[in-house]
């Protein structure tokens, strides 16, 4: 590599570093989302361990013991049992687990296709393509995501799978839209103009040049909409649209336990406790890359 | 203006036909055989082809839309495999119950709303600001049915303060359904008694319902009065002697409201989804209930009625907020209108 | 010892400004008088630190990151920075009155010019028995103003939103406004600045004229020569946050004795006369890490070593004028 090559990208590194320390400052500034942050570690690493951390790895699984069975907390259970004896704070533990997958994987299926998508219809805007990309995205808009992903998921077998791909299916649009705005607005400028002079591919100008561009508000939406996400998935679990008993997920969780309320408090408060803590963090983190990346004016 | 009605409402059209589309799409594509679940499982294998050939099952996929779409045109929306009953008379009875909730809690929602959210924003960074923060952080963050089961649990379990499921008291005799509404019935049948019950009963699931979106447009109103708060025009309003009465609830609120009414839109279609869990928890008899039913038992017919209800109520809804930012913000009524 | 005329007095006002790369210390000992009826100009250039003056003046500085390290704002006496909030409100509305640079920002757009004239009138008038003005007679204060300020058709101006307006209509609008309070002080920041040239001049006379009707003090904030020659009595210099040079306007600008009115008088082009106008070398100092001393000293031809080490106070130069120049060590004020 010829040595000027070298200094550029050093200097492009070192630049890069100076930008996410300014940012970190700027996070640093809310210390609820820095707690956010923390909490959210938390739960992953639980994620991830959780076949070694919960006390009673075996009870995600189909497990049944009716002398253990609706005990309130203590020590050997430090959330108490469900009805049929299951510790609660295990399963919690994997439905973090679930959650968490979910909530990748969707965002993952999800956001691509919407941003290629809405790339494309802003860069091409006036063009026939924009109409159809935009008018399909009109349509899947039409209707709220919870009602379409409830009424996907209704029609098919309600596992896993289905669960995902129906969310991601809903998901996608929002990107659409946001991408394609923002991509309109941008296809004017003049690093865009320079680009197209120069005889760059489309590819390159909308990989290379403009989706750059768009990190930051791709990153925001995206990560208040890990929360959003996990939302919509414990509403279809509590609806028992979602991943089948015995396996543990939250909103199952809770729905089961709500029919013996107010008695045994402990199988639905913990799991809802559960699932509120997990979508607040990532709000509250969402908030803080918000005002990370927000223009100041001094 | 009235062009823009029009225009906006052609788009509509448009989107609502490439709506029907998908989900007809969608139901026809799913396994299972609808004759089938029509008939259940005693019926022939005869009885079954026959219903078939009625349902026009067997016809390719662009005959079946036509058939379904001209029935829609003549108001017939099928029948309800679950129900047995027209679906449009389903809906005529189970749809004003669900608009009625839903109507309530948008107004629960606007009002708490708006009041935290500019007190929060003219006193920033007070205690009142603080805590309200914190709280709407909550709110945004739990789920709508954990928070319908939280409230019936302490509200009318636990302190007995609120009534418990249901519209009316199980005891409580109707009044006749003229428009749905039972507040509306109730006094049109001469009976305030009913219309009282009504409201007591509508308080806790409208309430439910309305949580998130206190919180979500409380946030962005605060947001709102602040940034306003800190323009020139209305340091100069001050400098110029306005009244500080006036100063609040004229000039700060009004360029403050707009954002809220644009998220107001978008906040219905959530309501309109997350009815559902709140009809579910306080067995309300409502539309959301009966949709959910539709789609745990695949009645299909019900289930894509059901979609293109909430498709138009979701269209109408966005011209209704379009019109009144237009009213309220002079720049976009230039834009559009006139020049 | 507090001037018993003088209007409004800033005595050595410090303000900073914290950010993620450290502490912006904008302005460094502001000293600046306005007396009862008397035109003031302050001249500097962009980033010097006007706008952040007027701001203190008005408290309307965004706390965090702002921070008043030091100073008073004295007006008539009471110092501004330490006063209640309600007392502050009532000074603000009965006393103080301001232009700003950006017309378009100045007014609010969701409302009407007429709608926002006419409570500006409602609130702030009253006849002479102290009663409040009927409706016919504020629609007559209002569409009176707005002639004044040289606006033809006013009747239509007032149904209109200010974003139907062009810019040198809406700085008419904004003039009208801020005349039609009781207010004795008028800060005017910049006023004609984003305005096409060719009617700056109209509207700054216009605003003299009006000025010298109602018999207010003015503080004229700009960053033109041109503007200052014409309108006012007196004005001060400041560069890199504090003021480096004050005196009687025809006086100073006649002979300016601080290197750096010298710079700037030098970089006025003029239309006859020799040779192209020189600017000063070097740029303003970083406001993170100033120049020691006099900050001016990096740029300034005439530099001494004590100029780098203490920040030179004022000096007498002439009949009530002063620069802040080690050049002029002799007669100190």
């Amino acid at each position: 590599m010829q040595d000027s090559t070298k200094a550029n990208l050093l200097a492009a590194w070192r630049q890069r570093k100076r930008n996410l320390a300014h940012g970190w400052y700027k996070f640093s500034r809310n210390p609820l989302s820095v707690i956010g942050l923390v909490v959210l570690v938390l739960i992953v690493l639980v994620a991830i361990f959780a076949p070694y951390i919960a006390p009673y790895p075996g009870h995600a699984k189909a497990y049944t013991n009716f002398r253990e069975a609706s005990q309130a907390p203590s020590a050997q259970h430090f959330f108490g049992t469900d009805r049929i004896g299951r510790d609660i704070f295990s399963r919690i533990l994997f439905g973090y687990r679930f959650s968490l997958l979910i909530g990748v994987v969707v965002l993952g299926l999800g956001v691509a296709p919407g941003v290629i998508l809405g790339l494309i219809a802003g860069y091409r805007r006036g063009t026939w393509v924009e109409v159809v990309i935009m008018r399909v995205t009109d349509v899947f808009l039409a209707v709220p995501p919870l009602v379409l992903a409830l009424a996907i998921t209704a029609m098919l077998t309600p596992n896993l799978i289905n669960q995902m791909m129906a969310i991601a299916l809903v998901w996608w649009p929002w990107y659409s839209r946001l991408v394609f705005s923002l991509a309109s607005s941008l296809r004017n400028e003049y690093f865009v103009k320079e680009a197209e002079l120069t005889g760059a591919s489309q590819a390159h100008i909308l990989f290379r040049e403009i989706l750059p561009n768009c990190f930051a508000p791709i990153m925001t939406k995206m990560t208040l909409d890990m929360g959003l996400v996990i939302l919509i998935e414990s509403t279809l679990s509590f609806v028992g649209l979602g991943v089948q008993p015995p396996k543990p997920a939250l909103g199952t969780m809770v729905a089961e336990g709500a029919k013996r309320l107010p008695a045994e408090w402990w199988s639905t408060i913990f799991p809802a406790l559960a699932i509120v803590i997990v979508i607040l963090a990532f709000n509250l983190i969402g908030d803080g890359l918000r005002d990370v990346f927000a223009v100041e004016d001094v | 203006m009235a062009k823009y009605i029009g225009l906006r409402l052609l788009q509509s059209v448009f989107v609502l036909f490439g709506l029907s589309l998908l989900i007809f799409f969608i139901a026809r594509v799913v396994p299972g055989d609808p004759a089938r679940q029509a008939l259940g499982l005693l019926a022939t294998q005869e009885q079954v082809e026959r219903v078939r050939e009625q349902m026009h099952l067997n016809d390719p996929f662009p005959v079946q839309y036509y058939y379904w779409l001209r029935s829609l045109l003549h108001g017939d929306l099928g029948v309800s495999s679950y129900t047995r009953r027209p679906v449009t008379t389903d809906l005529a009875q189970y749809l004003p119950a669900t608009l009625e909730l839903i109507l309530f809690a948008t107004l629960i929602s606007f009002i708490f709303g708006q009041v935290t959210g500019v007190l929060a924003g003219y006193f920033r960074n007070s205690w009142f600001d603080g805590a309200s923060r914190l709280v709407s952080y909550l709110g945004i963050a739990t789920p709508a049915f954990v928070i319908a089961i939280l409230l019936l649990f302490v509200f009318s379990q636990v302190l007995k303060l609120a009534p418990g499921i249901g519209r009316i008291p199980i005891m409580m005799q109707a009044p006749p359904a003229r428009t749905g509404f039972m507040i509306i019935d109730g006094l049109l049948a001469g009976r305030p008694d009913v219309t009282l019950t009504a409201l007591k009963h509508l308080l806790l699931p409208a309430f439910s319902l309305s949580v998130i979106h206190i919180a979500q447009e409380g946030r962005i109103t605060r947001t709102s009065i602040v940034e306003t708060m800190q323009k020139d025009y209305i340091t100069l309003h001050r400098v110029h002697g306005i009244n500080t009465r006036r100063i609040l609830f004229k000039y700060l609120l009004r360029p403050s409201i707009i954002p809220t009414v644009t998220v107001m839109g978008l906040d219905f279609a959530f309501l309109m989804s997350n009815a559902f869990l709140v009809e579910t928890v306080y067995m309300w008899p409502g539309f959301s209930r009966y949709a959910m039913t539709a789609m745990l038992n695949k009645d299909l017919n019900a289930i894509v009625a059901v979609v293109l209800v909430i498709g138009v109520t979701f269209a109408l809804v966005n011209l209704l907020v379009d019109v009144i930012i237009m009213f309220l913000d002079p720049t976009v009524r230039l834009r559009q209108g006139g020049a | 010892m507090p001037n018993s005329l003088s209007l409004l007095e800033i005595r050595d006002l410090h303000v900073g400004f914290r950010i993620f790369e450290g502490h912006l210390r904008v302005l460094t000992g502001v000293t600046l008088a306005v007396h009862e009826g008397e035109r003031v100009g302050l001249v500097g250039e962009t980033g010097c630190g006007k706008t952040t003056t007027v701001k203190s003046v008005l408290r309307v500085l965004p706390i965090p990151p702002a921070r008043v390290t030091g100073g008073e704002i004295l007006y008539r006496g009471r110092d501004i920075l330490r006063m209640h909030r309600h007392a502050l409100h009532v000074l603000r509305r009965e006393e103080l009155t301001a232009i700003f640079q950006d017309p378009l920002q100045s007014l609010n757009p969701v409302f009407t010019v007429g709608s926002q004239l006419r409570d500006i009138v409602r609130d702030s008038m009253r006849t002479p028995e102290g009663k409040s003005l009927s409706r016919r007679e504020i629609e007559a204060r209002c569409i009176q103003a707005l002639e004044e300020t040289g606006m033809p058709d006013p009747e239509r101006i007032m149904s209109n939103y200010p974003i139907q307006l062009s810019g040198g209509m809406r700085q008419r609008v904004c003039i009208a406004e801020a005349l039609s309070t009781t207010a004795r002080l008028l800060l005017a920041d910049e006023p004609t600045t984003n305005l096409d040239v060719t009617i700056q001049d109209q509207i700054l006379r216009k605003l003299d004229r009006l000025v010298d009707q109602k018999g207010s003090s003015v503080l004229m904030i700009t960053h033109s020569m041109g503007v200052v020659r014409d309108l006012t009595q007196r004005i001060y210099i400041m560069y890199a946050g504090s003021i480096v040079e004050t005196g009687p306007t025809r006086q100073l600008l006649a002979s300016p004795k601080h290197p750096y009115t010298q710079g700037l008088m030098a970089s006025v082009p003029r239309l006859t006369g020799r040779g192209v106008s020189e600017g000063i070398p070097g740029r303003i100092p970083n406001y993170l890490a100033p120049p020691s001393g006099c900050r001016f000293h990096p740029r300034c031809p005439h530099r001494m070593p004590e100029c780098s080490v203490e920040v030179p106070p004022m000096f007498d130069v002439g009949a009530d004028q002063r620069a802040a120049c080690y050049l002029y060590r002799r007669s100190p004020s």
